[in-house]
């Protein structure tokens, strides 16, 4: 591991200029005062030893990127939190899980090595998958979720199944892997380097089995994880790594007739993820396949594209009242558009926005449909 | 540059356990249980059985409860719960949003659950009294005041006339409606606190009575109930052979003496017997049965759900038709001449008079005709030259609120005043009987007793300070209960907020085939299950209050669960008693000495086992309000406009349910953290296949062996990890076992309300099923993720119980629980 000068050096902490920009623009620090990405950068430099590892605010962070585009000293906030995280993690400290520390000790359970998962059982006759093929769609956690969450309504397997339609659509099967695991995300986040390395091997050995030249997700998270995280520890991957968005628009021009007119008039908002767009920079894919379909209205928050509200919590860590309140605003900002939807790409998105909606107090002001863009398109395949 | 260290906000310090004002378990506060009103319900019974009492205790899941309080005014719970005719369910205010509540079916259901769940029945009371009471007749009017009278501590001996007891119970009432298994069971708890019943024994003769008082009896009740059937009072009625009343043959069919039927069969009558006749008939295999009724469907007086399920078994009626004569040939009956009726203005009874149509006279074939019209008592054993006074109905006359006769020290109540009337009016006046010859006995004027009954009438039944009670004057605050506060149902002075309840209709009674059903004389109806019972309870809107169950004072005498432990090294959950926890607390934990029989005194540290909310982190989802059985949490605003949970301390019990619940880990369990989960997990050993066993702490303590190396399999390390209750057990739970090398988990714990806690064992199952399903997606086995809710009160049934699920799970079989489960929802949904 880097030493703590490293970290610093790498991420340009030291050139802070103590302008309070990221402050500023941290969702987290507007609601909640006593957080401040600088102070913590300030500490990071100030700080003897390991000191700012026990600070609880470490774990704070969302690393949704909000603060990064406006720093003039371009220092790499995300970064240096992932670092300090896997610091403390080393020294037994870690962050205050959510569903107490389930989905986590989950993770972990899947680095066993042998294990004979069932993950595919949703799989039906009408999804044309492939065994071997130059494009693979890694699945992600939906099969889980839509157990864990069951409570919620979250439906995040619609989203893995319409992903498969649209490749279908645009003639592709894709090779789906029975042995995937856990892309490690969270538990990166969470500081459990150890284990994220775990799942890294496995998954990249797995992929490059296939002998895949294009990996497709339609988790963010995953898409992020694999093509930055696992290079950067793991060295070339050897493929691409796109979001299902990002995918089908490159092939879509090829097949114009995707979606047939004459479809229902919906008027859509879009929740930008933090992992698609501050973090893959891909802002203008999801809405090329959104704006695809016809009868489609996009009308857009307040705050969207770079400047897009996370949905407040990552990571499962530290899901608060301020998380709530950051939820609370951004479907307000949903409301205001006028949209009857909110497409978002991330399944986390979902859950965490569902959550927020079943508060009982809030209750009808709160609700609105919400749906993943890749089911948005799917359903309008032809 | 200093730390900086966060402050911790005010409210942190203000919900450090101990520094709220009062802490719930202090000996110095008293508290006044007192009821406001009386729900309808209650006021509508005869008997004045405590309707929202065991309504809730239902709904709480603590059934022998219930069936206590059901016991407390009516001795005959399974039969009531059969037969009566639940006037309480008329006035229910929850038919204002749907339906009214199945009360009568519950109290069915808290009867079967003891039969299924058997206790030890009381053993004889002892006699403290020197008077000796002779009751005449076993039904429901006599048993009531034995039952009552053996309480107060007479020696009490019923006489009855037939072989069995239970009067027009066993007499009159087939199988099909009323098993005779429930009535044995019933009377059987009755003798076993001492009453005699001497069956078969006839009081009759010319000195009947006056030989009563002579062999040493001091009063008598009459309750010789209305078992002679009236007579049509037609031509050729006793001139056929094949002419029967409703009352002898009922008797003959109940006593298993039933007489051979003809296929076609004539009932006449509209009440309760006529169709109980009807459906005997059907089943003695009788083709073709038809009650005759003079007047039309609504006239009819039997009970509406009775001419249904005759209808349903193929009984036919034939409304606006009498019979005017009997007609035979060669001494049998072939039929009767009928004629048709019209109905005209409403007569005494309310009912339209019947007018007999003229010239439409039609003959009626029938193999047997029963009449069904009426009975009366039978008057045969007294003399014929007696001192009581006698109704043109050939009734007893009686002081009405006494059910004194002209002869003191002879009483008289049930049917045999009334004439056919309900068996919770008799148990009614069985009560009435009992106290008038304690008044009696006590050799206090009956008119008193009558003129303070009218004053408690006129008082306010309202005002709590009459109500304020000290420990010793609980027991007199239930005796006035009991005999009501005389209004009507109508009268409940509470305005019950309909508008707030969501439509959700009464729970269906499972029934038996129809074929099954006419095929001989089973029970027809099958009972709840109990989430069937639970759900429906819960549809309760109970109005006014307090239910009076009196729950509250018994379980005050318990005390909140508290973790005690020793240097954290062993620890025991303990419930103390409240001169330990209740010193006058600043801070927990307490340093305390446990005090173990002879052994030396052991230091503990006691931490109550309470929830709280970290006001940070609480999301405000109401997870936790939703899931409490104790309403402890409460969602409460907050400046920003969300709102957050506080827990009450006074409320808690400290089951950690609500912890499960949480989805950010924002409510903390003293004692129970991640650490002390963590620490518990780590002790495994990693050479052998270890099983994580979460228990519930009120059941595995007293039961889990001490000797845990003796249950273990040679290759099985058992890790046993106790909570307070199992809800407490959350998915992360089973997800860390597994992750620190857990090969299998098992979750122990009681049946519903078996302890304090009531519904721990359903939210552990919906956790433990919900991890199983993402389990099986990782490859895992669903078998080696097994619950079981053992009864402690079965010998060894906990250890049993792990045993069979530890056999089961390296044997790869799936969790009985689970399957006997899911087969119970699935008859309930059939």
């Amino acid at each position: 591991m880097n030493t703590l000068a490293d970290t610093i050096k790498k991420t340009n902490a030291l050139f802070c200029l103590e302008c309070g920009k990221c402050t500023a623009s941290c969702p987290i620090a507007q609601v909640n005062n006593s957080y401040s990405p600088r102070r913590v950068v300030g500490h990071t430099l100030v700080k003897s030893g390991d000191d700012i590892l026990e600070d609880e605010m470490l774990w704070a962070c969302l690393s949704c990127k909000s603060c990064e585009p406006g720093c003039p000293a371009d220092v790499d906030y995300t970064r240096l939190t992932l670092d300090l995280r896997a610091r403390a993690s080393e020294a037994g400290l870690h962050g205050m899980c959510t569903h107490g520390g389930a989905l986590q000790a989950l993770m972990r359970i899947m680095t066993t090595p042998d294990l004979k998962q069932n993950r595919l059982d949703w799989l039906n006759g009408d999804l044309k998958t492939a065994d071997k093929g130059k494009v693979l769609y890694f699945v992600g956690c939906a099969p889980y979720f839509d157990i864990f969450f069951s409570d919620l309504g979250v439906k995040t397997l619609d989203t893995t199944r319409s992903a498969i339609k649209l490749l279908n659509a645009v003639g592709v099967e894709p090779v789906l892997m029975a042995n995937e695991r856990c892309c490690g995300h969270d538990l990166l986040w969470s500081g459990d380097q150890e284990n994220f390395l775990k799942l890294a091997e496995h998954n990249l050995q797995a992929i490059k089995e296939t002998g895949a030249k294009q990996v497709v997700f339609s988790c963010p998270e995953c898409c992020r994880t694999i093509k930055e995280d696992y290079a950067r520890n793991l060295g070339n991957l050897g493929f691409e790594a796109l979001h299902i968005s990002e995918f089908i628009t490159d092939n879509m021009a090829a097949s114009q007739s995707l979606f047939p007119t004459n479809q229902r008039q919906e008027k859509v908002t879009f929740q930008d993820p933090c992992r698609l767009g501050r973090h893959l920079g891909a802002y203008e894919a999801p809405r090329k396949m959104m704006q695809a379909v016809p009868g489609v209205e996009l009308s857009e928050m307040r705050m969207s594209g770079k400047k897009a509200i996370c949905c407040g919590v990552s990571n499962w860590l530290n899901c608060t009242t301020y998380s709530k309140q950051i939820q609370v605003e951004r479907l307000r900002q949903a409301h205001a558009t006028g949209a009857d939807t909110l497409v978002t790409a991330c399944p986390k998105c979902e859950v965490h926005l569902r959550c927020a909606m079943k508060d009982p107090n809030l209750g009808d002001e709160l609700k609105i449909e919400i749906k993943d863009v890749a089911t948005l398109a799917a359903e309008a395949l032809a | 540059m200093e730390r900086s260290r966060r402050v911790e906000p005010f409210e942190q310090i203000l919900k450090q356990p101990g520094v709220s004002l009062s802490f719930p378990r202090d000996p110095n506060s008293e508290y006044a249980v007192g009821r406001i009103d009386t729900s309808p319900c209650r006021l509508a019974c005869p008997a004045g059985v405590n309707t929202k009492a065991y309504i809730s205790l239902i709904a709480a899941g603590r059934f022998r409860e219930a069936l206590e309080v059901v016991r407390e005014t009516n001795p005959f719970p399974g039969i009531c719960g059969r037969v009566c005719v639940h006037p309480c369910e008329s006035f229910c205010n929850r038919a204002q949003v749907d339906e009214p509540v199945a009360i009568c079916r519950l109290k069915r259901f808290v009867a079967d659950y003891e039969l299924q769940h058997p206790q030890e029945p009381a053993g004889p009371l002892p006699v403290t009294q020197k008077e000796k009471v002779a009751i005449i007749g076993s039904g429901p009017a006599g048993l009531t005041a034995a039952n009552d009278l053996i309480r107060k501590g007479y020696a009490v001996t019923v006489f009855e006339a037939m072989p069995k007891a239970g009067g027009m119970l066993t007499a009159g009432i087939p199988s099909f409606r009323l098993p005779r298994p429930i009535i044995e069971y019933e009377i059987d708890i009755i003798k076993k606190l001492g009453v005699e019943i001497k069956t078969g024994k006839k009081i009759s003769g010319r000195r009947a009575i006056d030989k009563l008082f002579e062999t040493g009896y001091d009063a008598v009740f009459i309750a010789i109930g209305a078992h002679k059937g009236k007579k049509l009072e037609i031509a050729g009625e006793d001139k056929y052979e094949g002419t029967l009343d409703a009352s002898s043959f009922l008797y003959q069919v109940n006593l298993g003496r039933a007489p051979k039927l003809a296929n076609r069969v004539a009932i006449i009558g509209g009440g309760n017997s006529a169709l109980d006749a009807a459906r005997s008939a059907v089943r003695l295999g009788s083709k073709a049965v038809t009650i005759v009724y003079r007047r039309s469907r609504k006239e009819m007086p039997a009970n509406e759900w009775e001419i249904e399920d005759a209808e349903s078994e193929g009984v036919k009626i034939q409304y606006l038709t009498a019979p005017v004569e009997i007609l035979g040939r060669n001494g049998k009956v072939t039929g009767m001449k009928c004629t048709r009726i019209s109905l005209g203005e409403p007569d005494e009874s309310g009912r339209r008079r019947p007018i007999p149509v003229q010239a439409s006279e039609f003959t009626f074939k029938a193999g047997n005709i029963i009449a069904a019209i009426s009975q009366e008592p039978d008057l045969s054993f007294l003399p014929k030259k007696h001192e009581f006074d006698i109704s043109k109905w050939r009734t007893f006359n009686v002081d009405e609120s006494t059910l004194a006769t002209s002869r003191p020290g002879v009483f008289a109540g049930g049917d045999a005043v009334t004439g056919p009337n309900t068996v919770i009016d008799a148990i009614a006046s069985g009560h009435v009987a009992a106290q008038s010859i304690e008044n009696y006995l006590n050799s206090q004027s009956l008119q008193q007793a009558s003129d303070s009954k009218a004053a408690a009438k006129t008082s306010s039944p309202g005002s709590l300070d009459q109500l304020t009670l000290d420990s010793s004057s609980t027991t007199d605050l239930r005796a006035t209960s009991l005999n009501g506060s005389g209004r009507r149902p109508d009268e409940f002075e509470i305005k019950v907020d309909i508008g707030q309840n969501r439509k959700k209709l009464r729970a269906d009674m499972p029934i038996m085939s129809r074929s099954a059903r006419i095929a001989g004389f089973d029970e027809a109806e099958l009972g709840f299950s109990e989430t069937a019972a639970v759900a429906e309870a819960q549809r309760c809107l109970r109005c006014g209050p307090c239910g009076e169950c009196f729950i509250c004072v018994s379980e005050c005498e318990k005390t909140v669960s508290v973790m005690a432990s020793t240097d954290g090294r062993r620890d025991a959950l303990l419930r103390l008693p409240p001169e330990i926890t209740t010193p006058n607390l600043q801070s927990w934990p307490l340093d305390g000495i446990l005090n173990v029989g002879r052994r030396k005194p052991i230091p503990v540290q006691i931490t109550p086992t309470t929830c709280t909310v970290e006001q940070e982190i609480c999301r405000g989802c109401g997870e936790c309000v939703s899931v409490c059985e104790y309403s402890a949490p409460m969602l409460i605003p907050k400046p920003n406009g969300l709102h957050v949970s506080i827990i009450s301390e006074r409320i808690c019990r400290g089951c950690g349910t609500c912890v499960a619940v949480c989805p950010s880990s924002a409510i903390v369990q003293q004692y129970f953290s991640e650490d002390w989960l963590l620490g518990k997990l780590q002790s495994m050993d990693q050479t052998k296949r270890n099983v994580v066993i979460f228990t519930c702490n009120w059941n595995g303590t007293e039961l889990v062996p001490p000797d845990l190396e003796a249950m273990s399999q040679p290759d099985a390390n058992l890790i046993f990890i106790r909570t307070t209750c199992c809800g407490r057990i959350e998915p992360s739970f089973i997800f860390r076992a597994l992750e620190h090398g857990a090969d299998g988990v098992l979750a122990a714990g009681c049946p519903t309300s078996a302890c304090h806690y009531s519904f721990g064992n359903r939210h552990a199952t919906e956790h433990f099923s919900k991890v199983r399903n993402m389990l099986n997606l990782l490859g895992y086995s669903p078998e080696k993720f097994q619950w079981t809710w053992p009864d402690k009160n079965r010998d060894d049934g906990f250890i049993e119980a792990i045993g069979l699920h530890l056999r089961n799970m390296r044997d790869g079989k799936s969790c009985s629980e689970f399957v006997d489960e899911n087969k119970t929802r699935a008859v309930t949904d059939a």
